[in-house]
């Protein structure tokens, strides 16, 4: 039996040629990016925990995370260090004094910081052991103005020993010559990194020559890391700062550096998941198909005696060879596709060496789990047919099996689970709390999917008479049969259409879903932003107050700044619950520079001292009332009491984690948090100026600060549109691998019908038939299957993303947008996809034989 | 049919009267020491408005034959003429035109598309052609055959015999020259197979078509004008108003000779390799 099913497997190679395909494209994505994660992983952990410190001692983590920073540095005292320096088995402490929240710009303003998203950092230079860099030419920085840059940055940025760099912090810009290059003996994560001597790095970074950000500590030998932790601890109060021995260090180092390599792991697993969804349609396709051609011979063994056992099991061998094979194949295109990425990492400046490639136990075992997996749960269904196959199909000349059996069952399952998606989705539609509509909305996803895919056959039969109906009308009896032949086994039509709907699905519900955020957020604007421009960073990051004043002096007394800083907060509200959101700050202008709605009182006395506001339903939900008095906890322990003052009422969108729409007078942020920076300008003109000579005037001022742009209300949102657009990037990312896997699909099919079809296509090719014509007639059938994927998914897409916008509604983001244009893409696009996919076996078909075909058997 | 009549090299423009015509027709499989000859300088000319029989053992080439003369299979040497036209010279695309213009097919099974009904699947030849068909003459093949009432309906719902009815309207519809038939009984019970034949004759007669049926059985052989009996790969004897019993008599001998000689692998004797006068009537 086992040599049965060798045989038919190595004789049906070339017909699972696509099937593997599809494994091994899933396979790749799963191995590449555990493959390159696992690289970054240890080549971070090897470099943080060669470089850190055996203990670092840091300010308390106050554990409030806000995804807006508010540009403070919390540091500890430097006299900490010779305290330590004292301790019994200490052999050495350093003093740190590290920043990132600075930008260098060169001589002509150009900032020489990495582009990739990886931290520009100033710190102090010392050499030890553990250091990550080397000196390798010039000198090491002594007293104010000298620098050394690492070399990296050096060569990108073609800045050369004597060049005046000029460091933008946060108590102020200075400038410094570079006297040194400083190479990188570990692997440079992509930052570029600024070395100045303790002192001035104490004083020009910190602002204050007395702190360090954190204490490096050596133990002395025969003293573990965790001993001296905690004779550290024991001696400076195991409450009063952060004690981390050398691993923990390295661990949270990681930690920190890995959200966005965590993203391209992500992305890359979200491809590995659309390739094994959509793969396993095209598996399951496969299979159906061979064993339909296969009936005879399965009749045969099983007249010959094979049980259905055995016969079973016959199918699901073929299908784990072949997932062997895929997986075996996909391991190895994703190792050269982690390759290529730890290749690219390093054209965008982060140097992994690809020599040094990690492939853990585990990417194997996932590989081959997903590979086997696939293919077998995939051929479950079909193996189980395949058993069922009589012996007496052996001996009937019956037509090929599953294409006339109806589809009662499909229906009533079909219909259950649709039923329940769609309540679920109503539920979402209707739900007026955010996470349970978000669950509903998750839940009635995936419902409807599998609906439309159980479904899918019996949609083909109403859905392409339509789609097909002019066909006859314009391509004649050729039309009539692509059309029919389309139609002819619903199954296998839904199930190859089904491989493209999935994909068309997720992009359309996500391009709804983008659209309507695009447009939520202009109205937004439109709406509430008053301003003449804003200054600001590409990515909301805080600047340094020189910015402020430079703008607060080209605008004069005639215009208007209003400043806005962010900073992340605790409140604890009366109904018992704490939230820790993001609150903003402004200054007393607000209402010269956006338009808010007041459900109860105004901006004067939600900006005035120890005031409050909030979001109206935010309020109401935690049962917050103005003249409540709210506990908020800021970072560095700080705690105040704020009355609550004011209530907004406004389509305010909670991006960026502001959840609650919090906002205070910036005399309250800078009392509880001293050191913060701006992070928005809001600017008017006032009447003594022209805007557009203002914004010449700005724009000159502000060009020795790169970090920050001016923009209008046009501008604002275009850069809104910017950040949304990177989501539809990935989309169409997603939607171009689904749309490959879908070829194959349709590939697929289209050839194991033409085989099935020998007969036919020999009887229409001698009757007359011209190869031009039978090649239409199977790129139209093509067509149609891959338009009704497309339509279907469409459907679905347009279905999920309209309950996308009714849960971000709930956020705030109440615009509805449909993207038209990318809805009619889809089609047309999804009509070009046909015409591709039908390219071989309408070739392979034209070509065929007439007198084989007439003799096929 | 426009096609020049004088660029044959036989020049046999005179022909009136045949409906196509073989020359030294040979058709050779494999190469080298495995040649096998299936068609063996063959010489035959088919009478136009005549139904002849083609009829030979297993192997003996007759369908190879029929493939040759409809332009189905390609030749080794000689040439072929479909009417004035020297369709050996053809292209793949002018062989396909050739076909669907000037021949008509039944085969023995298989013979209808299985998503089109019955009227779609007659005047498919036509819609290919994008011709518009003859309304009162496919009304008239309808009418003989007694399809009326079966138009609407896709081959599976059709009987084995209304299946070769419809293939055998189709095969008429466009009033070819040339009508193949290549066992078109095979697969039917006794009665449906002789109305099948009775349609053929019919044809023949009423309709002034000419036929060439493939056939293994000298029950339907006997409805023909004249029955040519072909033996490896050449045209052995012929006879002109068969009966069953006359033809079956006739293939007897060819098992005889076969045992007689089989083992030697000498060539069957009897074969003439003179044209087969065909014209005579």
């Amino acid at each position: 039996m086992l040599k049965a099913t060798l045989r038919s497997f190595l004789a049906h190679k070339g017909r699972l040629v696509l099937s593997a395909l599809a494994v091994i494209l899933s396979v790749a994505f799963v191995a590449g990016s555990l493959i390159f994660s696992d690289t970054v992983t240890r080549t971070f952990d090897r470099l943080f925990a060669s470089t850190s410190a055996d203990v670092t001692v840091g300010p308390k983590d106050d554990e409030l995370e806000g995804q807006l920073p508010t540009g403070a540095v919390e540091t500890v005292p430097a006299a900490l260090a010779e305290r330590i320096a004292g301790l019994d088995g200490v052999a050495d402490t350093h003093v740190d004094a590290a920043v990132e929240n600075i930008t260098i710009v060169d001589s002509e303003n150009e900032s020489v910081g990495p582009t990739t998203g990886a931290p520009t950092i100033a710190t102090n230079w010392y050499i030890t052991d553990r250091s990550p860099v080397e000196l390798t030419s010039g000198h090491a920085p002594e007293g104010p103005g000298q620098a050394l840059l690492d070399a990296d940055t050096a060569k990108n940025k073609d800045v050369e020993i004597g060049d005046t760099l000029t460091v933008l912090a946060r108590p102020g810009s200075f400038e410094v010559e570079v006297v040194g290059i400083a190479t990188f003996t570990t692997t440079n994560p992509g930052a570029a990194l600024v070395f100045l001597d303790t002192a001035t790095a104490q004083t020009e970074l910190l602002g204050d020559p007395e702190a360090a950000t954190s204490i490096s500590v050596t133990a002395a030998p025969g003293v573990s890391d965790d001993q001296l932790k905690q004779r550290i601890a024991d001696e400076l109060g195991p409450r009063a700062y952060e004690y981390q021995t050398a691993d923990e260090q390295a661990e949270s180092a990681a930690a920190s550096l890995g959200g966005f390599l965590d993203v391209i792991k992500y992305v890359m697993l979200g491809f590995a998941g659309i390739a094994t969804l959509v793969g396993v349609f095209l598996i399951v396709n496969t299979f159906s198909m061979l064993i339909a051609q296969r009936t005879r011979e399965l009749g045969l063994l099983r007249a010959l005696g094979a049980d259905r056992r055995q016969v079973r099991r016959s199918v699901l061998t073929e299908a784990t060879l072949l997932g062997l094979v895929g997986s075996t194949l996909g391991l190895a295109v994703g190792i050269g596709m982690a390759f290529g990425l730890i290749e690219l990492m390093g054209v965008l400046g982060m140097n992994l060496s690809s020599a040094e490639m990690v492939i853990g136990v585990g990417t194997p075992i996932a590989a081959y789990a997903v590979g086997l997996g696939v293919t077998f749960v995939a051929a479950y269904l079909p193996a189980r047919r395949a058993a069922a196959v009589s012996p007496m199909a052996a001996l009937s000349d019956a037509e090929i099996a599953g294409v006339g059996r109806p589809l009662h069952l499909r229906a009533v399952i079909g219909g259950i689970v649709g039923a329940a998606g769609i309540a679920a989705l109503v539920g979402c539609a209707v739900s007026a709390d955010t996470g349970s509509a978000a669950s509903l909305l998750g839940l009635g996803v995936v419902l409807t999917l599998i609906a439309t895919v159980i479904a899918g056959p019996l949609l083909v039969r109403p859905v392409i008479r339509v789609l097909g109906g002019a066909f006859p009308a314009l391509f004649g009896s050729i039309g009539r049969m692509s059309q029919r032949n389309a139609l002819r086994n619903p199954r296998r039509t839904g199930a190859t259409a089904a491989a493209l709907m999935v994909g068309i699905a997720l992009v359309a519900g996500m391009s709804v879903a983008s659209a309507s955020m695009t447009k939520s957020f202009d109205d937004q604007i439109d709406k509430t932003l008053g301003a003449d421009f804003v200054v600001q960073n590409q990515n909301f990051m805080p600047f340094p107050q020189e910015v402020t004043d430079r703008v607060g002096d080209t605008v004069g007394d005639a215009g208007l700044v209003v400043r806005q800083r962010f900073t992340p907060v605790e409140v604890r509200l009366p109904d018992g619950e704490r939230v820790e959101t993001t609150a903003a700050a402004y200054d007393s202008g607000l209402d010269e520079v956006a338009n808010v709605t007041y459900a109860e009182g105004d901006s004067a006395a939600a900006l005035a001292d120890g005031a409050i506001a909030m979001d109206v339903e935010f309020a109401r939900e935690h049962d917050v009332t103005v003249g409540s008095t709210i506990p908020v906890r800021f970072p560095a322990g700080k705690n105040a009491e704020l009355k609550v003052a004011a209530l907004t009422d406004q389509d305010q969108a909670d991006g960026f984690g502001t959840q609650g729409g919090l906002y205070f007078g910036m005399e309250t942020i800078e009392k509880y948090v001293p050191e913060g920076q701006d992070s928005a300008l809001y600017v008017n003109a006032g009447s003594a100026v022209g805007v557009d000579d203002l914004r010449a005037n700005l724009e000159r001022t502000l060009d020795e600060y790169p970090q920050v742009q001016v923009r209008d209300q046009a501008d604002y949102k275009e850069l809104i549109r910017g950040q949304i657009a990177v989501l539809l990037y990935l989309v169409y990312a997603l939607l171009g691998l689904a749309i490959v896997i879908a070829v194959l699909g349709v590939v697929n099919t289209l050839a194991l019908s033409v085989v099935e079809r020998t007969r036919e296509i020999g009887l229409l090719r001698a009757i007359g038939l011209a190869r031009r014509q039978l090649r239409r007639m199977i790129r139209l059938e093509s067509v149609v299957i891959a338009v009704f994927g497309a339509v279907l998914g469409l459907a679905l897409g347009l279905v999920w993303g309209v309950c996308v916008q009714q849960v971000l509604a709930l956020q705030g983001m109440k615009a509805l947008a449909i993207p038209w244009g990318t809805v009619i893409a889809v089609v047309v696009g999804s009509a070009f996809v046909g015409v591709v996919a039908a390219l071989l076996p309408a070739l392979r078909a034209s070509r065929m034989n007439v007198l084989a075909a007439i003799a096929h058997e | 049919m426009s096609t020049a009549a004088a660029e044959h090299p036989l020049g046999r423009a005179e022909a009136d009267g045949i409906a196509a015509r073989a020359r030294s027709l040979t058709k050779a499989y494999g190469s080298g020491e495995t040649t096998v000859l299936a068609l063996d300088a063959v010489d035959v000319d088919i009478a136009r408005g005549r139904f002849t029989t083609v009829m030979g053992p297993s192997g003996s080439g007759k369908s190879t034959l029929m493939h040759c003369l409809a332009g189905l299979d390609t030749v080794s040497a000689g040439q072929v003429w479909l009417g004035e036209t020297e369709i050996t010279r053809l292209r793949d695309r002018d062989l396909t035109r050739l076909r669907r213009d000037r021949i008509g097919f039944m085969f023995q099974s298989f013979n209808l598309i299985p998503t089109l009904n019955a009227a779609e699947n007659i005047t498919l030849p036509m819609d290919i052609a994008g011709k518009k068909p003859d309304e009162k003459w496919l009304d008239q093949v309808i009418d003989t055959l007694g399809l009326r009432d079966r138009l609407k309906h896709r081959p599976s719902q059709l009987s084995g015999g209304q299946q070769q009815r419809v293939a055998c309207a189709r095969a008429l519809a466009s009033r070819p020259e040339l009508i193949f038939a290549d066992e078109p009984t095979g697969n039917l019970d006794s009665r449906a197979g002789l109305e099948v034949l009775g349609f053929l004759r019919e044809a023949v007669d009423q309709l002034g078509q000419t036929v060439v049926m493939v056939t293994h059985d000298p029950g339907a052989a006997a409805h023909s004008d004249l029955v040519l009996f072909l033996g490896d790969g050449r045209i052995v004897d012929r006879m002109e108003r068969p009966t069953a019993d006359a033809v079956l008599e006739r293939m007897k001998r060819f098992d005889t000779i076969r045992a007689a000689f089989d083992g030697e692998g000498a060539p069957v004797d009897v074969h003439t390799t003179e044209p087969v006068d065909l014209d005579k009537d």
